[in-house]
Order: structure tokens, then C-alpha cells, then sequence
């Protein structure tokens, strides 16, 4: 019975704890910044897209009309809570100013200017766009939202920003130090568990299917036609590869949930989301979403591991305004990264 | 390496931050964490449809809405099916007629715009409701979802073209086995394609809110 207990009493007590250290230890907003650089860059491209069809997806007779958007939405429901600020613009010049508006506020949100605010305004209106025109969405659009709204907890504009360099300019030269963030980490932590769950999902999803199963599914998607943008179809003649990527791409996607968090897994779990998503990105025309969740999969990437990446281009942003060295890491502590950074590549390697 | 948590502030060897925030802000964030950890997994259980997600999804549909968070991520699956297209003949004012297909490579660039139109005829098939096993599938009757879509694209044609009648007709393309590719069958052989008609629409059948709305547009 003693050992029940003192079972139990330890299980709680290593939750708690595991459960405080995974959420609310204070991280480096490195990761979170270089978020917000490629997911703003996403959503910038992506609604810079829909000037070349704004008014025919978002006009006064658009692709989706009024009746037929409710109907998606799923009007037989008893309240809808789909919301969009876009039904209320009905002149084309309002239409114009509020994309034009939103196109300012994704290029400040990916320059880090006044990036709280952006991150806010981002988030609102990448939904309000998905939520006009349901039917002509697809994962792309569930990506950039959800990095929209992860971007709204963390200080995302804590590093590689505009935000940062005008906080150098007030203090005369000197950065501030970019101080480890409890919402950094929560908001970078919420990412990782969303990428978790969509890649467990589409695993399962997947196992509902004869072709994934039976080995076949990715000639299924090569020889597609409207989605073909490289000529795969001489894997027609090796059925032994298709099966290979087809059980790799269903296990991988299954077990990334769990094999992502294991140190020494980690980059190699990583480093298969490449060759994954390039290849959707290449073969069948979604550059786009091959992209957005290559962003998803940069959150587990360490902050320290981002700044070594990142520290020539930063570095030399920041001396030009008087700043020594890399925000955050002391003269000793950049030794240590170092050491470290050498370490990992071994480790990758 | 020692081991440090993979998103640590620190490099490896360096101490962890300590908590910042207190006990109290850190148990009423946890609440929401879990709460908003489990709606994520709402959406997916949902799609197709179970018993634990119709029953989460009674207390998080709202959330799930606001939030924009109601997705199965069912990427290509269950299977990679055959895509389908929309093709249209237009009958204009001045008697000419027009045809088109959308999604069309040679109209809508960049890709991610032809994707855009890719999805609106993706769509069509997506709300497809179970059908009468008797008919063939040309026959089979469309849902109320597929007519509202159906009538919203034919409406956006016939303003966009300023036509007087449209005609629409839903495409399959099915995927050749790799067996018929290496006889030497082409992606877009006839055989693969089969059509059915969506319907007929008359730039009348549409009430005169648009052409209100257009002429109060041309006196501003």
C-alpha cells in the first residue's frame, strides 16, 4: 500500500513539476521571432495573392456568395460564431483600403513593427479572409491562422525587429537585453502541441485509407494531374519506392508526437519534414503549404540554436547601431553557444 | 549533452531560467492551456464524425468558431482521390458564347491563385451528401450545399462576363493506375475524365440586388 502511494505522491509531484517546466519557463524569444519573420512573410504572400483575385473572391458578386458561405459555415446550426469584419465592406474602394491596410499590417508584422499590435491585427484579419470565402481554402489558410494566433502570446518582436531597433535608438545605441519570456516560451510551446496534434491527425486520418495502408497512396498523388508540378509518373515503374515513401510519410506524420521530443530524435524528425514537405511543396504545385508547415516545424528549433543560425546577419545589424555582440549572450556566454553550437552539429551529423 | 529542455533559454549546460511567473498566474493560465490543448483535438475527432467529438464539440463549437479552429487535418486522406473541375459556357449580351474551366494553369497565376480556384470546384465534390445507390453517378441528385455553391459560381460568372446565361458542368478527372501509365496512357486521357451537368442559370434568376447595387456603384 506504501508503495501506491509514494507511487502516486511521486507521479503528481514529477507532473506538476514537468508540467511548469514545459510551459512556463522562461525562453529566449529567438525561436519566436524567427516565427514571426517567416510566418509574416506567409502572410504577407498570401494575401498579396488575393489582390490578383480581390474582387472576385471578396466583391460584391463573388465566388461565394452570402447564401452559399452560410450554408458552408453550417447555417442549420442553431448560432454560427464564424465571424468576418470583410460582409460589412460593400464598396469596392472600402474593400481596396481595408486589403491594402492588411497588406501594411502583415509587412509590419514581419518587419517587427510595433509588433504587439500587428501580431493582434494579423491574427484578425487572416481569419476574417478565411472566413468570407470557405471553399477556396485549404490547409495553407489553417497554418497561417494558427501561427497568427500563437504570435499574439509571445513577445515576438523581442529580437530581429524594427521594435528592437527602435528601442536601441532610445537607449542611445545600447540594446537592451532581450530578456527570457515566460510567453515567449507558452506561445512557442502552444505551436509545438498544435504541429503535434495536426501530424498525429493526419497520420490517423490517413490509416482510414486503402491506398496509405496498402502502399499506393503517393502514386495517387503524383498522378494527379491538376495538382502536378514535376512529372512524376516514372515512379509508375517502381512500386517498391512509392510503398517506401508512402509507410515513411503515414509513420512519421503518426509518431512525430512523440519522436520530436527526445533530444537526439529531435533533429532527425526534423530533417525528414524536408524532404516531406518539399515535396509536396515541388511535385504537387503547394509551395505555399509545404512552406507554413516547414514554419510550424521551425518552433522546435532551440532559441540558442536560431541565434547561432541567425548571428552573422543579426550581429551585424546590431553593431551598426553600437550594440556588442548578440543580445542575451554575455562575451562568456557566447564562448559557451559556441562550444555548444559545435556540439550539436556533431550531433546532427 | 546534459539534459536541458530543447526550448531552454540556455544552451545545454547552462542552468534554466527560474519561473517568473507565480503560483497563482501560473495555475489559472494552466486551466486555460488544458482547456484550449483539448479543443484543438475537437476538430480532428470530429471529422468524420464520432461520438467524443459530437459530444466536445457541444461545449467548444463557439470557441472552436471564434477561433477558427474547427479543422480536421486530414491531409490527403483518407485516400488521394480523383480531382474535379468546373467547366462553363457563357452565352454573353451580344450573342457571342464563351467557355472556360476553372481551375485553368493558363489563366490563374500564380499557383497559389490556381490553387484558390482549385479548391472552389474541390469544394462541390467536399459537399457531396450519400447518395442513391440506384443512380448512376451522373444522376445523383445534388445536396442543398452543392446547389447554393453551384448557383454562387454561376452568379459570379455571369456578373464577372456580364453574360445572360451560364451553363455548368462538373468534371471528375480520375488517376490512372500505374499499370495504364506504363502501356502508355497520359495523365489527361479522355477516358479519365467524366462530366455531369450542375445546372443552367439566367442572369434573371437572380434577384436584382446586384444590378441595384451596380447601378448605384456607376452613379458614385
Amino acid at each position: 500500500m506504501n508503495l501506491v502511494r509514494g507511487y502516486l505522491s511521486e507521479l503528481r509531484r514529477e507532473a506538476v513539476a514537468g508540467w511548469n517546466r514545459f510551459w512556463f519557463t522562461p525562453a529566449d524569444p529567438a525561436t519566436l521571432a524567427l516565427v514571426r519573420i517567416l510566418a509574416g512573410a506567409m502572410l504577407l504572400y498570401t494575401h498579396l495573392v488575393w489582390t490578383l483575385g480581390l474582387t472576385d473572391f471578396f466583391g460584391r458578386a463573388s465566388w461565394v456568395s452570402a447564401e452559399a458561405a452560410a450554408l458552408a459555415h453550417g447555417a442549420n446550426e442553431a448560432r454560427s460564431y464564424v465571424w468576418s469584419y470583410l460582409w460589412l465592406l460593400r464598396s469596392p474602394a472600402a474593400l481596396w483600403t481595408a486589403h491594402i491596410a492588411a497588406l501594411v499590417v502583415f509587412a509590419m508584422l514581419t518587419l517587427g513593427l510595433f509588433s504587439r499590435v500587428t501580431s493582434v491585427l494579423a491574427y484578425l484579419i487572416a481569419v476574417s479572409y478565411v472566413n468570407r470565402v470557405p471553399g477556396a481554402l485549404f490547409g495553407l489558410d489553417q497554418i497561417n491562422c494558427m501561427l497568427a494566433m500563437y504570435l499574439m502570446i509571445g513577445p515576438s518582436g523581442a529580437a530581429w525587429s524594427l521594435d528592437r531597433l527602435r528601442a536601441a535608438r532610445r537607449a542611445r545605441g545600447r540594446l537592451p537585453q532581450a530578456e527570457p519570456s515566460t510567453s515567449a516560451n507558452l506561445a512557442i510551446r502552444l505551436v509545438q502541441i498544435q504541429m503535434c496534434v495536426i501530424y498525429f491527425f493526419a497520420g490517423l486520418g490517413k490509416l482510414h485509407g486503402e491506398s496509405w495502408w496498402g502502399g499506393d497512396a503517393i502514386w495517387g498523388a503524383v498522378a494527379n494531374l491538376e495538382y502536378q508540378s514535376l512529372d512524376m509518373t516514372w515512379l509508375a515503374a517502381w512500386p517498391l519506392t512509392v510503398a517506401v515513401i508512402t509507410q515513411v510519410t503515414v509513420y512519421w506524420e503518426l509518431f512525430f508526437c512523440a519522436a520530436v521530443w527526445p533530444r537526439l530524435l529531435r533533429p532527425l524528425v526534423l530533417a525528414l519534414a524536408i524532404p516531406l514537405h518539399l515535396g509536396i511543396a515541388f511535385c504537387m504545385g503547394m509551395i505555399t503549404f509545404g512552406l507554413v508547415m516547414l514554419i510550424g516545424c521551425v518552433s522546435f528549433v532551440p532559441p540558442w540554436l536560431v541565434r547561432q543560425l541567425l548571428s552573422g546577419a543579426a550581429a551585424g545589424c546590431e553593431e551598426e547601431h553600437g550594440a556588442k555582440g548578440m543580445e542575451g549572450l554575455t562575451r562568456k556566454g557566447s564562448r559557451r553557444a559556441g562550444k555548444v553550437a559545435s556540439g550539436s552539429s556533431r550531433v546532427k551529423s | 549533452m546534459p539534459n536541458q529542455p530543447s526550448n531552454s533559454v540556455a544552451p545545454a549546460g547552462a542552468a534554466p531560467a527560474p519561473m517568473r511567473w507565480s503560483p497563482r498566474v501560473r495555475a489559472l493560465v494552466s486551466m486555460l492551456v488544458a482547456l484550449h490543448v483539448v479543443a484543438l483535438l475537437v476538430g480532428p475527432l470530429s471529422v468524420p464524425d464520432s461520438i467524443m467529438g459530437r459530444f466536445l464539440g457541444r461545449f467548444y463549437r463557439p470557441y472552436l468558431e471564434v477561433a477558427y479552429l474547427n479543422h480536421g487535418y486530414k491531409f490527403f486522406g483518407p485516400d488521394p482521390g480523383p480531382s474535379h473541375l468546373v467547366r462553363y459556357e457563357l452565352e454573353l449580351a451580344d450573342g457571342n458564347r464563351l467557355k472556360g474551366v476553372f481551375p485553368d494553369r493558363g489563366e490563374h497565376w500564380p499557383r497559389l491563385l490556381y490553387h484558390r480556384h482549385f479548391m472552389l470546384s474541390e469544394f462541390i465534390m467536399a459537399l457531396s451528401e450519400p447518395g442513391d445507390p440506384r443512380l448512376p453517378w451522373e444522376k445523383q441528385p445534388l445536396s442543398e450545399r452543392q446547389r447554393a455553391y453551384s448557383r454562387s459560381y454561376a452568379r459570379h460568372l455571369l456578373d464577372k462576363h456580364e453574360a445572360n446565361r451560364v451553363t455548368l458542368y462538373f468534371v471528375e478527372h480520375l488517376i490512372p493506375s500505374p499499370q495504364e501509365v506504363l502501356d502508355g496512357m497520359k495523365l489527361d486521357d479522355p477516358g479519365l475524365y467524366r462530366t455531369r451537368k450542375l445546372g443552367t442559370y439566367a442572369a434573371d434568376d437572380f434577384d436584382d440586388a446586384v444590378a441595384v447595387a451596380k447601378v448605384a456603384e456607376e452613379r458614385q
